[in-house]
This record gives structure tokens, C-alpha cells and sequence, in this order.
């Protein structure tokens, strides 16, 4: 009997199916994003806006070597695997204890890494060394390590993976080093590599025309962000980030496809089904790897699968995303000096003269962005689309420069703080369909770069801060419920998850992982 | 990706200059360099500007005179055949114009300067050096250290554009009509923390305050060029300006 037991339990743990990938049991939080929509909405209302109010820490797990995580905890049946580079965590989800850790060593450092994925008994991290690692799910042993590119290049990969079909979709950066990126399809069980598709299109590839000479050879165009699936379509849905050299766009005259671009691609062939670019030849260092949000709703008469992304640029985009077709267009930060408005195709109506020069060019919004790798979400009982906006500008200067090949930077310089227009942040509540404001919430004295969003069915959104502070707002009207300090500057995404019949609300503060329960 | 490079940007510093070495390398650099860089190290018709506030990719004397002498592959800043001698003035000159005040050598008289600081001036009601004087505004015990000479001149003759964190003022009612009058140490969504005008500190919350308004000029004057005479200001200037926890080269 006792042997049965040990059995049952071990083929549990972590289970992880395509069909729970496809529709995940709201227990648990299996990936990035919640669910292939991106919505980050979760259908627990176990905590609401009735009683959020009596919403206590109940664990806190410290990363040792952590100095600020930026990772979204994943949970599959009641244990949660939390990352930073070279390092994974497996956590009891009801009690914070640590099941095993594991380290890659020789580590080199660098970070962000923004987390895992989990499919079957397997836990999936990319890695500082440009390599895609398979884990146990149970042990943490080390499956296999599979190198997705050249670290001496200068390559690494911050994203979390995306499953899709038993494979393990990666990203790679930096774009800002003159790399260029692509997104990659590998076998879960092997680590092959199934396609690649480049973000930068070559010689005799539609959209290569788009880049002056051989400015395509150093593109940029990196994938450090994960992306949306639509498993009707099949399609994927990604946000490509920087042309470079970022500040220079002198030596890659053209559109620069398919940076600053959100693209749709096969998920079985990597192929590419249409493009929207966001910022065509873009100046300012606006990544356009924000998070599409996958809606199907009623716009213009019928129903249609939407797709919306508040991107780094100031705008906000509703687009078909059966098709690409731009259906809508507006601002959702009131400091935007570099585009007039869109064109009826989406295109933005450049302002002539805001662009970085010797001296320097106000620019609005800076290059950290209206918003930035904090991420939106959607809630389908308000038909709010919440971001975190950064309203503030930037003085964005230009010079030459050169590519070194070694992943050295490559941006033809940067920007600093204008200071007639000090950075602030906002979470905001947009109509989803037309992009109107419909509340605000001052984060007082926070300026930039700060945590996502998670939106809940019990009316709740719960937004953190630079300074720490996770607050519950009241999805309808923006109103604080609830809050609490971490301690630490939070730049993670919250996550929500249930455990043995009780919710959990938890998320990465500084070196912490922070899970919040119902006082009892 | 932009906040990992600002943090490297961030961490690197220089050595202070020598001033004669400096002084040289002004005038090689304006005979040599202003084809294309701009007169005295600012902007110029096809070269960025060398002082001021950017952020710079080569910051150590030796970066500095590698480019110099080697020229900057796939720009078009070139090799310069300056001799090793005058290549180091230039290099020297262009870290001065990088420099805060306590590294260049500003005229007056310090001790007189300190006079005014304790005295005339009134600044210490709000500001501290070494332990003496108010806390209101901030200490100023290492300004020549992290502000540059225009900086400190600027602080002291134009009112502030934007005012630092952590001394912004405010006004705070209490639901029992205490009226709370400081500058902001620290705030968020749900609470404060004030340093009032007497020195104490007040710990609010937000639910706890009937009004809360924040004026919008800085506590600090401006003007002192013009409340002092030029000596007197010159020698307060000079004072600040050696006011540094570095040690002097």
C-alpha cells in the first residue's frame, strides 16, 4: 500500500500537459503570462474586494544570492519553481520550503532571468550562457543543456520560454550590442532545435530591402520578453525589440523590418504569417517587446480576435490578429512629443526634429518607455486594459559609433532625465477597444521601472512599485484596498494560485519571493 | 535592457585632473581638436561635446588618450600624430571639463568664505558641513565632490528647476488641524515621512491628514550673487567648492 502511495505521488508532481497548457486548471499559474492569451487575468475570487482588506504574508522565500529578481513564479500543483540566472528554485507553494535548488555552473552573470516553463516532469530555463536547460521537475536534475547560441558573441537569454506543442519557443538577446535575434522552437525532450525564425530578414528575404547596406548584418531585433499563442490559429505572437545602433539611425536608413514589430508566426514551422511595426526606423530605443494581449471580442460591427499591446512608444494598439490589420490607435501617456497621431494604417505621423543629435533632443516618452517589460492585463468582467505607465521624458543624444563583434554595446549613445519633466508612474485603466482612460492611480514617488499587473475575478488588480509597496486596487475604480511593504524594490510580475483549497496571491520583491494568503 | 547599462554607466569614475596639465591641454586641445569638436570641449559641427552631462563610453585617463592617440575605428575620429606629452594635456583637459568643483582650481578666499557660510549667508539654518548647522536642506560636507563648478555656482544664483528628493516641501493639516510644515524625507500611497522646519521628524499616513499640499518652490533662496558682493560670493564659492571627502591630488 505504502509503495502505491509513493508511486501515485511521484507520477503527480508537476504533471504538466499540453492540455493543462491549454487550459490551466486556475490552481495553478503555468506560464509567463497566465495563459497563452496574456491576459493575466485569473479566475480565483477566493480573495475580494470584500475582504482583500484582511490579505496577510504568510511565507517569504529569500534568494540567497539574488540583488533584484525580475521572475514570475510558476506554480504546477502546488509547488512553484522561482528563477534567477544560473539558478532555480523548487518551493513548497503552501509554505515557501525550498524542495532542491539548482546552480549552472561555471555561472556567467548576467541578468535579468525572468523564469521558467514547465511541461511534463520538466522545468525549462534559458541562461546567462546562452544555453536551454531541462530540468526534473522533482530533483532539479539536470536533463540536458542545449546552446541556442554563441555566449562569446555576446548572446544571452533573459526570457522565460513559452510550450507550445511540446515545444519549448526561446528568445535570445541583447539587441542593443548590434546582435541580431530571432525566435527558436526546440524539442522538449531533446533540445534540438526545430526552427528559427530571424528577426532580422538576410540577403534575397522579404523586408531585407529595409535596411540601407549591410546595416541588417548588426540589426538588433532581440526577443527578450515572452510572447502570446493562439492555439485556433496556431499563431504565435511576439514583440521584437531595438534596431541598432539604437540612437543612430544615419547608417541603416529604412524601416528596419522587423525590429520594433510585433510579428505572427507559425507555431509548427517558425514561418512568418504578417507583420505590424510599431515605430518603423525607430531612434529612441523603444523595444517593442511589451506583451500582446489576446482578446476576442465584438469591434466595428463584428467579432473578432483582437490583439492589443501598450507599447514603450506612448501608443496604445488594437490590431485583428487574424490578419495584422491596424483597427485602433491612441496615446495613453498625456507626454508624447515625437508622433502627431497614427495614419488610418497605423503608421505613426512623425513630428520632424525629435530625434537624438549632438546635443541632445527632448524626447517624450524617454527611452525607458511609456511602459516597459511590466506587464499588462486584462480583465473580461470590466473590459479594462490595465498598464503600468511612465509618464516623463527623455534628452536622447546621437554619435558615432562602431560595432565590435564580442556582445559590446553598440547604441550611438543614449539619454538622460529631462529635468523639466521628472518620471512618474501610473497604473491606468484603459477601454480596451478605443484606449480611454477610464481610471488612473498615482504610484506616489515612483518614477520608473517597476512590477506588472495581475488582474483577478474577485474585482481585484494588484500592482507593485519600485519602493516595494504591493498595493489591491478595486478593478473598477482604481481605489486602494489593500497593501503592504516587501521591504524591497519590486520589478517582478504578481502572481495568483490555490493550494489546498486556499488562495495565494504571491510575488518577487528584491532577493525575496513574497506569498500573501487570507488571515485566518 | 536600458537600466543594466545606465547601472555600468553609473560606476565608473575618474581621477581629478592636474590643473596645470589641464590648462595646457585647453589650448593644444583648441588648436587641434575643433575641426570637428566644439570650442573649449562643447558640441561641434561633427563631434559630440566632451563635458557636460552625458554619459561617456571612455572615462579613465588611459581610454582617453588611446582615443586620442589611436583615433576611434569606424567613426571619424582620427589618429592624431600630437606627441604622448600633449596627447596627456588634452586627455587631462577633457577630464577637467568632466570634473566636480573640488577637482578644478576655483579663485577666493575659504576662510572668509566659511565666514559668510556661518554667517552673512545663513546657510547653515538649513544646510550642514562637517556636523555644524540645520538639517533641513542637505549636508553639504562632500558638495564639491558630486557637483560641478557650474552646478554649485547655479544652485547658488538661479532657482532650483526641479528640487531633489527628499526635500521637497510640503504642508500637511491633521484631522485635528495641526498644521505639519517640512520637506518630504520619503512618501508613497499611503504615508510620509516629514522633516518639519524645527528638526523633528513626523511619521503620517495619509488617512491621518485633512489637506496635504506641496508648494512649489524650493526652500531654497537664489540670488546670492547678488545679496553677497562678488568678493563675498567668490570666496563662498570657493569655500563649497573644496567641500569634498575625497582627498585633494
Amino acid at each position: 500500500m505504502k509503495l502505491l502511495i509513493l508511486v501515485w505521488t511521484a507520477t503527480l508532481t508537476a504533471q504538466v500537459t499540453g492540455e493543462h497548457l491549454l487550459k490551466p486548471d486556475p490552481a495553478n499559474w503555468l506560464h509567463y503570462n497566465g495563459q497563452y492569451h496574456s491576459q493575466r487575468h485569473s479566475a480565483l475570487n477566493q480573495v475580494h474586494t470584500g475582504n482583500v482588506s484582511r490579505l496577510a504574508a504568510k511565507w517569504i522565500f529569500h534568494v540567497p544570492n539574488a540583488r533584484q529578481l525580475q521572475n514570475v513564479p510558476i506554480i504546477a500543483n502546488g509547488i512553484m519553481y522561482v528563477s534567477q540566472p544560473n539558478e532555480v528554485y523548487a518551493l513548497d507553494a503552501r509554505t515557501g520550503r525550498q524542495i532542491w535548488a539548482w546552480f549552472r555552473q561555471p555561472a556567467l552573470q548576467k541578468g535579468p532571468n525572468r523564469g521558467v516553463a514547465v511541461y511534463g516532469n520538466r522545468v525549462f530555463v534559458t541562461t546567462p550562457d546562452a544555453h536551454l536547460v531541462a530540468l526534473d521537475a522533482r530533483t532539479g536534475s539536470e536533463l540536458w543543456a542545449s546552446k541556442i547560441a554563441e555566449a562569446s558573441d555576446g548572446y544571452w537569454s533573459p526570457a522565460a520560454p513559452l510550450i507550445v506543442k511540446g515545444k519549448v519557443i526561446a528568445g535570445i538577446a541583447p539587441g542593443d550590442h548590434g546582435l541580431n535575434g530571432w525566435l527558436g522552437a526546440y524539442d522538449a525532450n531533446t533540445g534540438e532545435r526545430l526552427w528559427r525564425w530571424h528577426s532580422i530578414p538576410r540577403p534575397g528575404e522579404p523586408g531585407n530591402e529595409t535596411w540601407a547596406g549591410d546595416s541588417w548584418k548588426t540589426g538588433g531585433g532581440a526577443t527578450w520578453l515572452t510572447g502570446s499563442y493562439d492555439p485556433e490559429l496556431n499563431l504565435l505572437y511576439w514583440g521584437i525589440g531595438n534596431p541598432a545602433p539604437d540612437f543612430d539611425g544615419d547608417k541603416r536608413k529604412g524601416d528596419n523590418l522587423y525590429t520594433e514589430s510585433i510579428v505572427a508566426l507559425d507555431a509548427d514551422t517558425g514561418k512568418l504569417k504578417w507583420y505590424f511595426q510599431n515605430t518603423p526606423h525607430d531612434v529612441h530605443d523603444w523595444d517593442s517587446v511589451e506583451i500582446p494581449v489576446l482578446v476576442d471580442a465584438e469591434l466595428r460591427g463584428r467579432k473578432r480576435k483582437l490583439l492589443a499591446q501598450a507599447n514603450r512608444n506612448g501608443f496604445y494598439y488594437v490590431l485583428d490578429r487574424e490578419t495584422g490589420e491596424f483597427l485602433h490607435g491612441t496615446p495613453f501617456v498625456r507626454l508624447l512629443n515625437w508622433a502627431s497621431g497614427l495614419t488610418k494604417e497605423g503608421r505613426p505621423i512623425r513630428v520632424p526634429g525629435v530625434v537624438p543629435t549632438l546635443q541632445g533632443t527632448k524626447t517624450c516618452p524617454a527611452t525607458s518607455g511609456a511602459t516597459n517589460w511590466m506587464s499588462p492585463a486584462y480583465n473580461p468582467d470590466t473590459g479594462y486594459f490595465y498598464v503600468v505607465a511612465q509618464e516623463g521624458c527623455g534628452i536622447n543624444t546621437k554619435s558615432a559609433d562602431t560595432f565590435r563583434p564580442g556582445g559590446f554595446p553598440f547604441m550611438g549613445t543614449g539619454y538622460i532625465e529631462s529635468p523639466e519633466e521628472p518620471w512618474q508612474m501610473y497604473v491606468r485603466a484603459l477601454d480596451y477597444t478605443t484606449g480611454k482612460l477610464q481610471w488612473e492611480y498615482k504610484q506616489i514617488n515612483s518614477r520608473r521601472y517597476g512590477a506588472g499587473l495581475l488582474s483577478t475575478a474577485g474585482g481585484l488588480l494588484f500592482a507593485g512599485d519600485d519602493q516595494g509597496t504591493l498595493t489591491a486596487l478595486d478593478a473598477r475604480t482604481g481605489r486602494p484596498l489593500w497593501h503592504f511593504n516587501t521591504g524591497q524594490q519590486i520589478k517582478g510580475q504578481p502572481v495568483t494560485y490555490r493550494v489546498a483549497g486556499r488562495q495565494y496571491v504571491a510575488i518577487a520583491a528584491g532577493s525575496n519571493v513574497v506569498a500573501f494568503g487570507l488571515f485566518e | 535592457m536600458r537600466f543594466l547599462l545606465i547601472l555600468c554607466a553609473a560606476a565608473g569614475m575618474f581621477a581629478a585632473p592636474d590643473p596645470k596639465l589641464a590648462a595646457a591641454g585647453r589650448i593644444v586641445y583648441n588648436r587641434a581638436c575643433t575641426m570637428c569638436h566644439g570650442l573649449d570641449g562643447a558640441v561641434g559641427d561633427r563631434a559630440p561635446a566632451l563635458g557636460a552631462q552625458r554619459r561617456y563610453l571612455r572615462r579613465s585617463s588611459q581610454e582617453l588618450f588611446n582615443a586620442i592617440k589611436l583615433g576611434i575605428p569606424g567613426t571619424l575620429m582620427p589618429p592624431t600624430p600630437l606627441s604622448d606629452l600633449e596627447v596627456n594635456q588634452i586627455a587631462a583637459f577633457i577630464q577637467s571639463l568632466r570634473a566636480t568643483a573640488a577637482d578644478v582650481e576655483v579663485p577666493g578666499n575659504t576662510a572668509r568664505g566659511e565666514a559668510i557660510f556661518h554667517g552673512k549667508g545663513q546657510c547653515t539654518e538649513c544646510h550642514t558641513i562637517r556636523g555644524r548647522g540645520g538639517i533641513i536642506g542637505p549636508d553639504l560636507s562632500d558638495v564639491g565632490g558630486y557637483l560641478r563648478l557650474e552646478e554649485l555656482r547655479a544652485a547658488l544664483t538661479t532657482p532650483k528647476e526641479s528640487i531633489p528628493r527628499g526635500f521637497r516641501p510640503v504642508r500637511l493639516t491633521t484631522a485635528s488641524g495641526e498644521v505639519i510644515d517640512g520637506v518630504v524625507k520619503n512618501e508613497n500611497n499611503f504615508s510620509l515621512q516629514i522633516l518639519t522646519r524645527d528638526g523633528g521628524l513626523k511619521m503620517m499616513l495619509r488617512e491621518e491628514a485633512r489637506e496635504i499640499t506641496y508648494p512649489e518652490q524650493s526652500l531654497m533662496p537664489a540670488g546670492y550673487d547678488k545679496k553677497l558682493t562678488s568678493e563675498e560670493f567668490q570666496d563662498l564659492l570657493a569655500f563649497l567648492s573644496r567641500q569634498s571627502r575625497r582627498p585633494r591630488p
